[in-house]
């Protein structure tokens, strides 16, 4: 009987299922459409057509409240002379505005926007790219938005193509041939140094474990564009690098080691020191002549395509090439 | 006896190959020659002896605390980690990482060693608080926790991005171990000796509470003592080099099906067998994509998957 009594509910229950179910598809279906008719026919009448990673946009001429989805952008505008309205992001690099904390309203993380608050800022442009780059289409919706390519093969191309294309949505065109002029110039300087004074390593060291990096990898402008000589041939350019031992960095001896502090995201030394300080790496050139150089996490690895960023980086290197030159100095 | 000195004598035979194998060149020929290559000799002793020696360790104490564990939880299916443990000692790790950086690597083992241990008593302090009606509890006790004690790590280190470091050092990996770098397992082995000293007491407190207490030992002191021993085991082995997926649970039960369930004899074979695993998944990892290498843990866990689920099968067939 208890069964014969539950069936007509149960079919009840599954008819209201499916009513509701199609009741949110409806709906589903309406909001995907809604937003498609309205924003983007007004703004293509006044503006310029961008094409960047994900397809082309539509943005206002010279935006004025502009929200900033990635480090790498925020770099290259603040460099261009850009006020933005808002980033996302918790830590900020001090190269990035000291006081980011007081200056920039906070828009969510990288990874989870807060609509509400960009929303409340009205943006009328959005720049995504690299670790955002994911809620492009959910952004995209909110205003007209912009997604930047990560940093590829051609390191400082990527660099200098982000810049100009940024450049030209804000009119800024002349300032950006000026910094990418001076960007390439000295570039160029130190790849005169380099070229010439021995073979070199990139390592990341990460909770205590060591990984090399190769041309052409997300550290690939060492090699690449600074024009150190690659002292471990065959790494490829995967975006974790390649699990090694100290014994893989004593046998392929570089002159220089080149070491990315993962875990110092807070700008301060980690644990690599005492990782990278060990009997079998003291044994290399790089150890014995003092031309180990810790890169700036920040620069190498938080916030790699940036203008200033990369900027920053070539003058670290530079510098810890002119130190141990004494006659060869690097501009 | 002849088959156990057999199995020793494979162990020291890929203890051997384990010795040569590595990015820089090392031969036998050139170690005994009149005059020794120098260099091989500092790899030797800096780093592939240092090696060896954290890889038997780590087999023979993980493999003999998987041991302990079922016969503690009378479940053939509770592993080491499932205590909490493992999730304490990351969480230790990441707590000195983030607040003291500059710690040197001992410093931050006993940061580790002192999270692991506190992490242990709550486990044990929450299982007296807790009817076990079923030994099943036990674990699921141990996975719970661990699972709150891992949501901490994980939010601390999302915030900090760090999430990237504790994945990192909670994947067995022998690649990093050196000189100077290991040495804190050496009290695994003290905690081996320990267990395979108290090997009768765990064979009986695996037949249950009321035989043990019917033979006048008290029962909740060697569940203790199991635990202590085992978590223990498990912290040194997560501080130095990171969990090994897997072996507390196929190595024992590979034992016990061969054996049986006295502990003082399957001891010697846990360990024996323990070894040889880690040993061979650390081989395999340095030689698939040599001159870089694959954490042996990962290796582990492909193996370990698939003899688990043989064995899964097997013992269903039997016991079903």
């Amino acid at each position: 009987m208890n069964t014969f009594n539950k069936r007509p509910s149960s079919v009840f229950m599954s008819l209201g299922v499916v009513v509701a179910l199609g009741a949110l598809a409806v709906g589903g279906w309406r909001v995907m459409n809604g937003p498609a008719e309205g924003p983007a026919v007004p703004a293509a009448a006044r503006g310029r057509a961008v094409t960047h990673a994900q397809g082309t946009t539509v943005v206002p001429e010279a935006p004025r409240r502009v929200v900033v989805f990635d480090l790498v952008a925020l770099d290259i505008l603040q460099a261009l002379g850009v006020e933005v309205a808002g980033v996302a992001g918790d830590q900020f690099p001090h190269h990035l505005a000291p006081d980011a904390d007081a200056k920039y309203p906070r828009m969510g993380s990288l990874f989870e926007p807060d609509y509400e608050a960009i929303h409340a800022a009205k943006p009328d442009l959005i720049v995504t790219g690299g670790r955002s780059s994911a809620k492009y289409a959910q952004l995209s919706r909110l205003a007209p938005t912009v997604d930047l390519p990560m940093s590829g093969a051609n390191y400082v191309d990527t660099v200098v193509a982000n810049t100009q294309l940024l450049a030209g949505i804000f009119g800024k065109e002349e300032k950006a041939r000026e910094l990418v002029t001076a960007l390439r110039q000295s570039i160029s300087a130190l790849k005169e140094t380099t070229s010439t004074r021995g073979r070199g390593l990139v390592v990341l060291v990460t909770g205590g474990r060591l990984s090399a990096y190769g041309p052409g990898s997300r550290f690939g402008l060492i090699h690449g564009d600074f024009g150190v000589p690659v002292a471990a041939e065959g790494l490829n350019a995967s975006l974790h690098g390649e699990v090694i031992g100290s014994e893989f960095i004593r046998e392929k001896n570089p002159d220089w080691l080149f070491v990315i502090d993962r875990d110092a995201a807070m700008g301060q030394q980690g644990g690599a020191r005492q990782v990278i300080d060990n009997e079998l790496v003291r044994q290399t050139t790089a150890w014995k002549k003092g031309q180990v150089v810790y890169l700036d996490p920040m620069n190498a690895y938080l916030i790699g395509g940036g203008l200033q960023a990369v900027k920053n980086l070539r003058d670290q290197v530079a510098d810890a090439y002119a130190a141990q030159a004494g006659r060869v100095s690097g501009p | 006896m002849k088959a156990f000195a057999a199995g020793l004598a494979l162990l020291v035979a890929l203890a051997g190959v384990s010795l040569l194998v590595g990015v820089s060149q090392v031969s036998w020929g050139a170690l005994f020659s009149p005059t020794p290559d120098e260099r091989a000799i500092q790899v030797l002793v800096i780093s592939r002896i240092p090696r060896l020696l954290a890889i038997l360790l780590v087999g023979t104490s993980l493999g003999v605390a998987g041991l302990i564990m079922q016969m503690v939880a009378r479940n053939r299916f509770v592993e080491p980690a499932t205590a909490g443990t493992a999730e304490s000692a990351s969480l230790g790790l990441l707590a000195a990482t983030a607040l003291a950086p500059q710690l040197p690597v001992l410093g931050k083992m006993g940061v580790a060693a002192a999270f692991a241990l506190v992490g242990t008593a709550l486990f044990l302090f929450v299982l007296q608080r807790i009817p076990l009606r079923s030994a099943l509890v036990v674990p699921l006790v141990g996975i719970v926790l661990g699972g709150i004690i891992d949501s901490v790590t994980t939010f601390f280190a999302h915030r900090l991005e760090l999430l990237q470091s504790v994945n990192a050092w909670t994947t067995g990996d022998f690649s990093t171990v050196l000189r100077g770098r290991y040495e804190l397992l050496w009290v695994t082995l003290g905690l081996t000796c320990l267990a395979y000293v108290a090997a009768d007491r765990f064979t009986v407190a695996g037949l249950g509470e009321s035989f043990t207490t019917n033979l006048g030992l008290r029962y909740s002191r060697i569940i203790a003592l199991g635990l202590v021993i085992v978590s223990l085991v498990t912290a040194l082995v997560v501080v130095t080099v990171g969990m090994i997926p897997f072996l507390g649970l196929i190595v024992p039960n590979v034992v016990s099906l061969l054996l049986g369930d006295n502990a003082r004899r399957s001891i010697p074979w846990v360990a024996l067998g323990g070894a040889g695993f880690v040993l061979v998944c650390d081989l395999v990892g340095r030689v698939v994509r040599f001159p870089y290498e694959i954490p042996g843990a990962t290796i582990a866990g492909v193996l370990g998957s698939v003899l688990f689920l043989h064995l899964m099968l097997r013992r269903d067939a039997r016991v079903g």
